[in-house]
């Protein structure tokens, strides 16, 4: 294979600043760096796998024998509905954003995300919106012990007191993600090297843009259900009420439009960093790189017309 | 070495096959057994697929490694190879697809049932309506707390055990009503291949023809707050002789416990007896204590209702509080248990307000 010589531009020594980062806390605080947000969010990630990993203890503690061992069923189904929780909008899905803020700029030959300052205000909210959330535990009637899924009615009529307060954090969460995803569409569509086409975006690169279409489009669905939610509980609306005229299936409806491509949220960057290492340990280029790209990208199209494999037990009609 | 490593694995492989089951059951009805082979057939596939394609991966890795000197090759892309494993999973989706539809098909159709009986979960209880008979009753947890608590050994049926079982006729075409009465529950019995969602306000059907009378479990399968692993089914299948005979009895049963409500009762009698039914219908959401969980279940000691006027305490009881996990309790208790429960809450649990109430006066 030829060598290519790349000419670089000469950088000048940019000298006359020796601005730096803000000294101790307020380097984390303010900081618009791509990677200062990419480790926090990472670090943030971790954080919380932490957490949701020692519920999962607590629950496998509990079920390691027959019989009540160390908890009440009602803090079982707590532990259940949080682990579920922190581990889909707290551990995977900030550790992808952490990583698309490491590796995306990098990949693409931007310097900075395209909009940097929005970066750190779509992670700092993260932390406050699982305050919130695990504050609940600590309230009168604990914390949200209905399942990750919440199914209505037992998350609105049937609910503690404290499902408002998880409402609140969830809206906070798909604010973060919503801001992280067009952070990450308008870099990868704005900031590309020059010559550095659509075709030649290392795979990573390809499957969080996808991803972040699909964020974009399914979050403000998660916040639709929940705020459906607020007003059954709050406002004496009956969307999921049968007794007022609602429908308790279109909750699931609705949960599961948002919560398939979720699912493809979650994995299609596993398989962008699979598509990057594999090459890279097996010395040759990627297998069907176009292939690879228009898959995914079907996947992620196909993700918003499967939901109802979520709901085979509810009843649906076998035609139509 | 390898003896060391048969004997430890073994150890693990041995037991496991004496008490487990890992296998999905083929139970026993002639549509769990079209289940399970459809489950099977899909299973063979998965395997076939799985072993083929993860040959080639460990065959690529192991053959081409470094250490061997292997040189990668340079081409990476090859339409034709692309198309056939388009093709291929196109293909085997499409075949697997026509018997689970059909399947699934047979699965849906509830008509020509010979027996009608509708199912509605409760929090956290089953409610068995017999349409064509006048047959109505709850089915409660029978595993006792102590059971549950570690304190006494468990049985064999340990949290797969009911006061009273649902009961159907072997052979016939038994057609299930479904729905609920609170949160969304769902009614799973293995060995009939059935599990149905019980939604309120929507009727679910479902479907079963058992071969061999027995007594049959499951379980709910939607988690439905606290007590979600505390609401098992038990289904005890008869010969057509028995179930008739099952039938009459319930009837006769019936005119005994009208009976039991006109006489009168010692206050004394109705608070013992009413401490047991509060253990059994209320202590789940108001605690053993009547403390309740604050936040989530009021309180019954010194509450408004408990120390207020008799009537008003005696019709939230009946009725239910609509809106809130308060179920009514007048389909679900026996008058007499109904009088010895708010008897017993009025005058034990710490209140003593000092009244109480016949099962007469419950009955207008």
């Amino acid at each position: 294979m030829a060598t290519v010589d790349i000419d670089l531009p000469h950088v000048k020594d940019d000298d006359s600043h020796h601005h730096g980062p803000a000294k101790g806390l307020g380097r984390w605080l303010y900081t618009t760096n791509h990677k200062d947000i990419g480790s926090m969010y990472l670090i943030f990630s971790l954080c919380m796998f932490m957490i949701g990993g020692m519920m999962a203890l607590v629950i496998r503690a509990e079920l390691f024998q027959p019989g009540l061992q160390l908890v009440e069923p009602g803090f079982f189904n707590q532990m259940t509905t949080m682990h579920g929780l922190i581990m889909v909008f707290g551990a995977v899905m900030p550790a992808f954003v952490g990583l698309a803020n490491w590796m995306v700029p990098l990949q693409i030959g931007a310097p900075d995300m395209a909009l940097p300052r929005m970066n750190n205000w779509s992670f700092w909210i993260l932390p406050f919106a699982f305050l919130i959330l695990l504050s609940s535990l600590f309230m009168p009637g604990g914390g949200p012990n209905f399942g990750w899924t919440f199914y209505a009615p037992l998350s609105t009529t049937y609910a503690p007191d404290s499902v408002t307060f998880f409402i609140f954090g969830v809206h906070i969460m798909g604010a973060s993600s919503i801001m992280g995803a067009i952070n990450i569409i308008a870099t990868i569509l704005n900031m590309r090297a020059p010559g550095m086409t659509m075709m030649k975006l290392p795979l990573f690169v390809w499957t969080w843009l996808i991803t972040a279409f699909l964020l974009i489009a399914v979050m403000p669905v998660l916040a639709g259900v929940v705020t459906m939610m607020l007003m059954d509980i709050h406002f004496g609306t009956s969307f999921f009420n049968a007794a007022g005229g609602g429908d308790p299936v279109l909750f699931q409806h609705i949960f599961w439009f948002f919560g398939h491509p979720e699912v493809y949220i979650m994995i299609l960057p596993a398989f962008g960093i699979i598509s990057e290492i594999i090459p890279t340990f097996a010395r040759k280029r990627l297998f069907g790189y176009s292939s690879m790209v228009y898959a995914v990208a079907s996947i992620a199209l196909l993700s918003f017309v499967v939901w109802a494999h979520h709901m085979f037990t509810v009843g649906m009609p076998l035609v139509g | 070495m390898t003896k060391a490593m048969v004997l430890a694995l073994s150890l693990f492989v041995l037991p496991a096959k004496a008490d487990w089951q890992v296998n999905m059951t083929q139970g026993v009805t002639e549509l769990s057994r079209e289940i399970f082979d459809l489950h099977m057939l899909i299973f063979w596939i998965c395997v076939v697929i799985g072993v083929a394609v993860f040959g080639v991966m460990f065959y690529s890795i192991f053959k081409h490694r470094k250490s061997k000197g292997a040189v990668a090759e340079h081409w990476h892309e090859n339409t034709t190879v692309e198309v056939i494993w388009t093709v291929v999973p196109f293909v085997i989706l499409i075949s697997m697809a026509v018997p689970a539809t059909a399947t699934l098909i047979n699965m849906y159709d509830t008509s020509e049932a010979d027996v009608d009986i509708q199912v509605t979960g409760y929090q956290w209880k089953w409610r068995y309506q017999y349409l064509n008979e006048d047959i109505d009753f709850f089915s409660n947890l029978s595993t006792p707390r102590d059971e549950i608590n570690n304190v006494q050994v468990k049985n064999s049926n340990y949290l797969l055990e009911v006061d009273k079982p649902l009961v159907i006729p072997v052979n016939k075409k038994v057609r299930f009503l479904i729905t609920s009465n609170d949160v969304i529950h769902s009614w799973w019995v293995p060995n009939f291949a059935v599990k149905k969602d019980a939604i309120p306000g929507f009727v679910n059907e479902s479907w079963v023809r058992v071969e061999e009378p027995g007594i049959y479990r499951g379980q709910c399968t939607e988690l439905c707050g606290k007590e979600h692993g505390f609401m098992p089914i038990v289904v005890e299948v008869k010969s057509e002789a028995d179930y008739a005979r099952w039938v009459a009895d319930q009837k006769a049963m019936k005119l005994i416990s009208a009976g039991a409500a006109s006489q009168n009762y010692a206050v004394a009698d109705l608070i013992a007896k009413g401490e047991g039914v509060y253990n059994a219908a209320c202590a789940g959401c108001h605690q053993v204590n009547g403390q309740g969980m604050p936040g989530a279940f009021p309180a019954i000691t010194a509450s408004a209702i408990a120390t207020g006027p008799i009537q008003k305490h005696l019709d939230i009881v009946l009725n239910g509080k609509a809106g809130t996990a308060m179920q009514a309790f007048k389909q679900q208790l026996s008058a007499v248990d109904l009088a010895a429960v708010v008897t017993f809450q009025r005058n034990g649990l710490g209140n003593s307000v000092g009244d109480s109430i016949q099962p007469s006066a419950v009955q207008q």
